[in-house]
């Protein structure tokens, strides 16, 4: 406050950046040099830089990270795009409801919000090896599905309440069906939604570990996340290459992070300012 | 286009009713409105709608979630284990057990310690750093992206970053050997200290989140409110305690109960720092027994007991945080 101190607050916060960044730093400086600079000097920048890490990793025989690039792409895209879908349509369908059955629905949708993956992991797998499912990428995609819905309901059914319903009415009397009303009127209105939806789960779903691990499995390859885990336990000193495989695994969802920035946090403290 | 023209009525909704909904368009295009409906017909349009609308969520929710949670509660009262035919029904065996059961003891013991410690830290730290950005200008806005960065990244990444720096001849025990450290701690091998270092990895971690929702918080409070404090003679600590605080009171919510349920799920993290480590299950957390029992021990049972019992759990503890913080909220 006082004009002398004034440089205090933005002296102390870089110092706080600067020592919280400090791990990603690490990863950011030791992909560019090569093994042996990593251990003499880890914290020096790396002068020249070396594309050596990124190479090896890009070009390991087993293609892990090709792979895991891959299949994460694929369960990332599918699964958000499915949940979105579905629970689109059922939250908006029980915010418009006034049933109990409808009432009783959505609480049970907001319990699920809380179980940890871990308590219905064994169960699913039997669930999943039933529909034939299990260790392939459908499989994992339906256990996403079923886990986020709660999630996805629960922002759609929030964001459908704020839509007038006239808007959906005078779509009826314009002779759209239901269906049709929904996905051209109601569907493009909910675009705050939606977006929230789809990026909390791109962040989410592309991250994970425990669920590819366990449902795909080693036969069915694995996510870019699990790739890390695996590869950590072959060359446990080799540093080099598993920053520079996390600093790839990691890209996509950087520039995802940094185009949606504004909208990720906007969802976030969309509950932290109310009344 | 076509939206604008379907939203015209609804923003004059009385125009809309005045001008009678029969006599607008051709009857041929309202026939959902016609009275001379059956309630047959009526019914088929609500079963079509539901069938079309509710039931593929619910079913895919009812299928991989709700029915699993039952299996796994019927599971927990027997002793099934694949390679240990026939399942046989065991009754309260399994959670009496739990009871008496060291390991699953250790966990429980474990895991509310890095809850406690991690809510504590990110909610404190939280607060601390968003007081500190709650300014204009691009250094704020960088450093807020900064904190809020780990928050997007794996668990995993997270966890072999800081494993690359925390093991015994890693990146900061070799920092501190050349600073004049004979013997430097072993952050991960240390029994005594690991499971503090999951709960640090597992904070900072979190701690953006944290950032941003007081962040949110301090910008909601209305410029006045500290304006009248000043000037009914509050210093910088008064005003923090009678105006910044009992506003955040949703924030605060939010991130108790986001950091509450978020221990107890961890999991990622303990795998990849310590696989539960050092000596037995030191660092193990509910999440990582229950897993490790069910598919490495593939005692299926003992699993599902246990994890009937951190679902009961989970499900205690939020609803009493949300009802004390809801509490606090509505008395501020």
């Amino acid at each position: 406050m006082n004009k002398p101190r004034a440089w205090l607050r933005p002296a102390a916060a870089l110092l706080a950046g600067i020592l919280f960044f400090l791990p990603i730093y690490l990863v950011l400086v030791n992909v560019f040099k090569d093994g042996s600079d990593i251990v003499s000097n880890p914290v020096g920048l790396p002068v020249p830089p070396t594309l050596d890490n990124i190479q090896s990793v890009l070009s390991r025989p087993d293609h892990l990270f090709w792979y895991g690039l891959m299949n994460s792409t694929e369960v990332t895209v599918i699964s958000i795009l499915i949940v979105t879908a579905i629970s689109a349509m059922l939250g908006h369908y029980l915010a418009r409801s006034n049933g109990v059955l409808a009432k009783v629905a959505m609480v049970t949708l907001l319990c699920g919000l809380m179980v940890p993956p871990a308590v219905i992991l064994t169960p699913i797998t039997e669930v999943l090896r039933t529909l034939g499912l299990m260790s392939t990428v459908p499989g994992l995609v339906l256990a996403y599905v079923g886990y986020y819905m709660p999630f996805g309901v629960f922002v759609f059914a929030g964001f459908a309440k704020t839509i007038p319903r006239e808007i959906e009415e005078a779509a009826a009397i314009d002779g759209a069906g239901a269906f049709r009303a929904f996905w051209q009127v109601v569907f493009p209105l909910m675009r705050p939604a939606s977006s929230s939806v789809l990026i909390f789960l791109g962040v989410w779903i592309w991250n994970d570990f425990l669920n590819p691990l366990i449902i795909l499995g080693p036969a069915a390859g694995t996510t870019v996340t699990v790739g890390i885990y695996r590869s950590i336990g072959e060359h446990q000193a080799d540093y080099g290459s598993v920053f520079a495989l996390m600093f790839l695994a990691t890209l996509p969802i950087l520039v995802f992070f940094l185009v949606f920035q504004k909208q990720f946090v906007k969802g976030l403290t969309g509950g932290a300012t109310k009344g | 286009m076509r939206i604008r023209t379907l939203t015209r009525p609804a923003r004059f909704p009385a125009t809309l009713e005045s001008s009678g909904v029969a006599g607008e368009g051709p009857p041929t295009t309202v026939p959902k409105r016609s009275p001379h409906r059956s309630r047959r017909a009526r019914s088929r349009d609500r079963l079509s709608r539901f069938t079309l609308f509710a039931a593929p969520g619910l079913l895919v929710y009812l299928a991989l979630v709700l029915v699993p949670v039952c299996i796994t509660i019927g599971y927990s009262f027997t002793n099934k284990n694949p390679f240990n035919p026939p399942t046989r029904w065991v009754g309260a065996d399994n959670l009496t057990n739990l009871a008496s059961d060291d390991e699953f003891l250790t966990a429980l013991g474990n895991t509310v310690l890095v809850t406690v410690i991690v809510t504590i830290a990110t909610n404190a730290g939280g607060l601390a750093i968003a007081l500190l950005l709650d300014r204009r200008g691009w250094l704020y806005n960088v450093l807020r992206s900064v904190f809020f960065l780990p928050v997007v990244l794996s668990a995993v990444v997270v966890s072999v970053i800081w494993q690359a720096i925390l093991v015994d001849d890693g990146l900061l025990n070799s920092m501190l050997r050349r600073l004049g450290t004979s013997n430097p701690p072993g952050w991960l091998s240390d029994p005594d200290l690991a499971l503090y270092t999951v709960s640090w990895v597992i904070a900072w971690q979190g701690l953006g989140f944290c950032v941003v929702i007081y962040l949110a918080g301090l910008q909601g409070i209305p410029q006045e409110l500290q304006e009248a404090a000043s000037i009914d003679g509050c210093g910088p600590l008064m005003r923090f305690r009678h105006v910044t605080w009992p506003m955040l009171a949703p924030a605060v919510t939010i991130n108790t109960v986001m950091s509450l349920i978020g221990g107890f799920k961890a999991y990622d993290q303990v795998q990849v720092l310590t696989n539960g480590g050092p000596g037995p299950g030191t660092t193990s957390t509910l999440a990582f027994e229950v897993v490790q029992t069910a598919f490495n021990g593939n005692h299926i049972g003992y699993a599902s007991a246990m994890a009937v019992a951190m679902l009961v759990m989970v499900a205690v503890v939020s609803v009493i945080a949300l009802g004390l913080l809801q509490k606090r909220e509505v008395s501020s």
